[in-house]
């Protein structure tokens, strides 16, 4: 039963530190939920994952101090995971690590002078005019993210293209889900899963493809494991994935695939499914075409079958060896298949791949031809990581291609569509799309980029082969402008840290995976002199407009001059882009006003064209006439399915032949080994917030490599050794775990560490997919050695030094 | 009730041994005394609870690894706090934050493991 001192501390050698230097953990911890304490409830959404978990925050003579979850909510029903119940913490003043006031220096390896927040926006509008007015328009740029309020990236974005005529414009999400913007548009028309969470509850088949679900999204996990202990010989998981992750554990069968075979797999599934006559004859008739190439050339159902048919189960369980059989292959196609309603539920495995897009052509393609789609429990779903990816940044034009509410930059009666509405010239957007996020950074480092600003984000640590892009973000010809609640890697770079609110300091909204818009209204007051970055954007906005002698730039903030900034500007803003931006588009929100989604536990989910759609929840099951009004709206026949979305013009789904194709690089005898990295259920992303919560940082302090057994005994390591992981990039240090996760020949680093040593996307590539130029993250080759038994390691969180 | 009792008393015993049996080799600076629990210094706290309950409790650590909260991962901190606060037997308020509808409803004589038994979580015992 006990544990012997000796033992205690050999097993947590590699676990401790000698000193806390660098982190600020407030050992006064608060503790954990004050719930009963709680003199008001104010609701919200969680901040920490793409889920959308609706909770209410527990406040105290004006401190947070408890969240819990909303029991009537669809999208956790009253559950909430570790980071949801926490993040409290980073609250108004609860931690002593928030920034409070704006910081400056001229020179980057000056330390930062406080200074006042006129001083601050002067400066940022005079850099942002000064390389305009010398390097031209494109010489500026933002940088957003998925945690931004749709607010935020609308605002943002409406100055960086009507004000500062750039379409230089990109946000984090081109990191995670820019390949599956990618599939839903080339396979059905229109970005955006067809259904929501509701299928997890009808699903009789689930397919787990490149998501390790238990941990990322932990919550959605929840509802799907409960559906399948409630139904274990029924209903059926499948988990493919080259890593044994704890999303296996509810897994009837687990098909373990070398990475970047996943091609092949899917490939081989539809074999089955075609040459077995699996699929659904008079679906494929009614909705569906062949197509193939760039050229998008349609092709007849006897050419598919001739080019699936070199995808046997035989050849498939060659190429992508691991646990693979051609049995596991058949049993997979037939539960998908045959059961009463699958869904497929995929993220960053499938996305961040040089070919993502294919491999989510290639998922669509199983639902496509088995008619897997638009009943209950069946779903093409991609979740999303971050909580408002989908609503700021892939709806709201927080990205260089496209424009509010689905609009393509290129397509001038969209854009010329988006200046009316603005009630700016026409002609002021420019035709052409600006950096997407690799390029941008390129672009930073070639020193085209003169002024950046960086919100809510650390690329510094989150872009693969980061050092790369450092060296640019450190040149002092390249003025870069921080907006955040804490220091990070990214702030170290900095010329301006411009402190923000935080989650419930504001008000806006977060628009989840599952394409439903909730609000969050400001509880707490935010420290020190923090502010909401509406706010920010149009003091900062009107300043340029002097600078640049632009009415223009004005023009584009006018609506919102003397709005108060807690609730009434964000209201305006969202008033601005819901009824005019949104209306008669594929994500019509006008029916979603702050009145409506006040009203609602759980939010909107659009379509929702009028307030009554909205009040009712909007749109669970998009294209089904009956259920989505647009699907009658746009009805051009009696059949019960509409596919209306904007990209097939043809109204059909498209069922793509794309071969397997591998990753960019692959193990050789210099670099032998697969590296994947993700996610563990304590942190989020960077760990800047996550790391500064003493139970999440405690759960999990260190990145570490995971090593499958076998590959750790060839090369003589034990658990807590110190490996270093070698690619043609980069070197980091991490303590092992030894561990039946990842396959032989591959191994997995957590991401989230802040610690130079053991921040691996020093290591990762920064290869992209040709076609949503999402980076692919997820597979390069390393090598690896044990440089020493287990040592003492210290937690790193990054501080900024005044 | 009583079986519960004497499950925990059972648990503090074994802390309380552990704590002893390992107080002579201890020369760590920094060591805080945390009631409920073990002292660790502030380098030993930066241990997943699992990490030694997997040993020390074993198993408490198989009833938990094998129910719902063990499979969804609800971890040990989610419901007995972290070393500055941590309960033993945690307060029912914690139980509320996932669970606040059938806190609501639930008997207010009882506790809600008295039907739905710590670490295995049954529906109802």
């Amino acid at each position: 039963m006990g544990l012997s001192r000796r033992e205690f501390l050999k097993r947590t050698a590699a676990l401790t530190a000698a000193s806390y230097v660098g982190i600020n953990l407030p050992f006064d911890n608060k503790g954990t939920s004050h719930a009963a304490d709680a003199d008001s409830w104010h609701k919200g959404t969680c901040r920490l994952c793409g889920a959308g978990c609706r909770l209410e925050l527990g406040v105290k003579n004006g401190k947070a101090v408890a969240l819990r979850g909303i029991a009537d909510s669809r999208t956790n029903k009253g559950y909430l995971c570790m980071k949801g119940m926490l993040f409290y913490k980073l609250m108004g003043n609860n931690h002593p690590d928030r920034l409070k006031k704006p910081l400056y220096r001229a020179r980057k390896d000056q330390p930062f002078k406080e200074i006042s927040w006129d001083e601050a926006l002067d400066i940022a509008a005079k850099e942002f005019a000064k390389a305009v007015k010398k390097y031209g328009n494109n010489s500026v740029a933002y940088y957003g993210s998925g945690q931004a309020l749709t607010e935020e990236t609308y605002l943002f974005q409406k100055v960086m293209r009507g004000g500062l005529r750039t379409n230089n414009v990109e946000g984090n999400p081109r990191l995670c889900m820019a390949s599956a913007v990618g599939g839903y548009l080339t396979s059905f028309g229109a970005d955006e899963p067809i259904g929501s969470y509701t299928n997890f509850e009808r699903a009789h088949c689930f397919f787990i493809i490149g998501s390790n679900t238990a941990e990322a999204h932990p919550v959605l996990f929840r509802r799907i494991m409960r559906r399948k202990l409630d139904n274990k010989d029924t209903v059926k998981v499948i988990n493919a994935d080259p890593r044994v992750s704890p999303t296996s554990r509810i897994a009837d069968l687990h098909l373990q695939f070398e990475p970047g075979t996943d091609l092949a797999l899917l490939n081989a599934m539809a074999h089955v499914i075609v040459f077995e006559k699996l699929y659904d004859e008079s679906f494929l008739r009614d909705y569906a075409v062949f197509r193939m190439g760039k050229d998008k050339k349609q092709v007849s159902f006897e050419k598919y079958k001739e080019f699936i048919k070199d995808y046997t189960p035989e050849k498939a369980a060659s190429i992508c060896k691991g646990n693979i059989t051609p049995e596991k292959i058949r049993q997979a196609a037939y539960w998908f298949a045959k059961s009463e309603g699958t869904m497929s539920i995929w993220t960053m495995g499938i996305n961040q791949r040089k070919r993502g897009v294919w491999a989510n052509n290639l998922i669509h393609n199983l639902h496509i031809l088995t008619g897997q789609l638009c009943k209950p429990g069946a779903d093409s779903f991609s979740l999303t990581g971050q909580p408002n990816a989908c609503g700021g940044v892939r709806e709201g034009g927080g990205l260089c291609h496209i424009l509010p509410a689905h609009r393509l930059v290129k397509k001038d009666k969209l854009r010329h569509e988006v200046e009316r509405l603005w009630g700016i010239p026409e002609g002021r957007i420019p035709p052409k799309p600006g950096y997407h996020t690799i390029a941008m950074f390129e672009a930073v480092n070639q020193g085209k980029i003169k002024a950046i600003w960086i919100n809510c984000t650390s690329p510094a640590q989150s872009l693969p082969n980061c050092d790369k892009y450092r060296k640019g973000m450190r040149r002092d010809d390249v003025f870069l402008v921080v907006t955040d609640i804490f220091p990070t890697k990214t702030t170290e770079l900095a010329n301006l840290v411009l402190p923000t609110a935080f989650h419930f300091e504001k008000t806006g909204v977060y628009g989840c995976t599952e394409r439903r818009s909730q609000l969050t209204v400001k509880a707490v007051d935010a420290p020190g002199e923090a502010k909401p970055e509406v706010w920010i954007v149009r003091e900062w906005a009107l300043r340029l407009a002097k600078e640049l002698n632009d009415p223009v730039i004005k023009k584009c903030v006018e609506p919102f001059i003397g709005k108060e900034p807690d609730y009434e500007l964000p209201k305006a803003i969202w008033d601005e882009y819901s009824q005019k931006l949104t209306k008669g588009r594929d994500n019509d929100l006008s029916g979603a006003t702050y009145e409506v989604l006040k009203q609602l536990p759980d939010g909107v989910q659009w379509p929702a064209p009028t307030k009554e759609w909205a009040l009712k929840g909007g749109t669970d099951i998009k294209f089904v006439r009956g259920l989505d009004p647009l699907a009658d709206k746009h009805a051009k026949d009696q059949k019960p399915f509409q596919f209306y979305g904007p990209a097939h013009p043809d109204r059909k789904l498209w069922v793509w032949l794309r071969p397997q194709k591998g990753p960019e690089e692959m193990p050789d005898s210099e670099y032998p080994f697969y590296l994947s990295t993700g996610r563990v259920i304590d942190h989020w992303h960077t760990s800047s917030m996550t790391g500064r919560i003493p139970e999440l940082m405690r759960a999990n302090p260190y990145a570490y490599v995971e090593i499958n057994p076998k590959d750790a005994e060839k090369l003589g390591i034990k658990p807590g050794d110190m490996v270093e992981v070698v690619s043609r990039r980069g070197r980091n240090v991490l303590p092992a775990k030894v561990y039946v996760g990842p396959c032989e020949g591959m191994v997995f680093v957590y991401w989230h560490d802040q610690a130079e040593d053991r921040m691996i996307n020093r290591v990762t590539k920064d290869a992209f997919d040709p076609g949503s130029k999402e980076p692919e993250f997820k597979i390069c080759a390393c090598r690896i050695r044990k440089v020493s038994g287990p040592k003492p390691l210290k937690p790193f969180l990054v501080e900024l030094k005044t | 009730m009583r079986r519960f009792k004497l499950k925990y008393l059972f648990i503090f015993l074994a802390f309380a041994a552990f704590t002893a049996c390992t107080a002579g080799a201890k020369n760590s600076v920094n060591t805080i005394t945390t009631k409920g629990h073990p002292a660790l210094d502030a380098q030993e706290k930066l241990t997943p609870c699992a990490t030694c309950h997997k040993d020390v409790t074993p198993d408490i650590y198989k009833e938990w690894y094998d129910s719902v909260h063990g499979i969804a991962n609800v971890k040990c901190f989610q419901c007995h706090g972290t070393y500055e606060d941590f309960a033993t037997v945690p307060k029912e308020s914690s139980c509320a934050t996932c669970h606040n509808e059938q806190f609501k409803k639930k008997p207010k004589n009882k506790a809600c493991w008295s039907c739905h038994p710590a670490h295995h979580f049954y529906i109802h015992k």
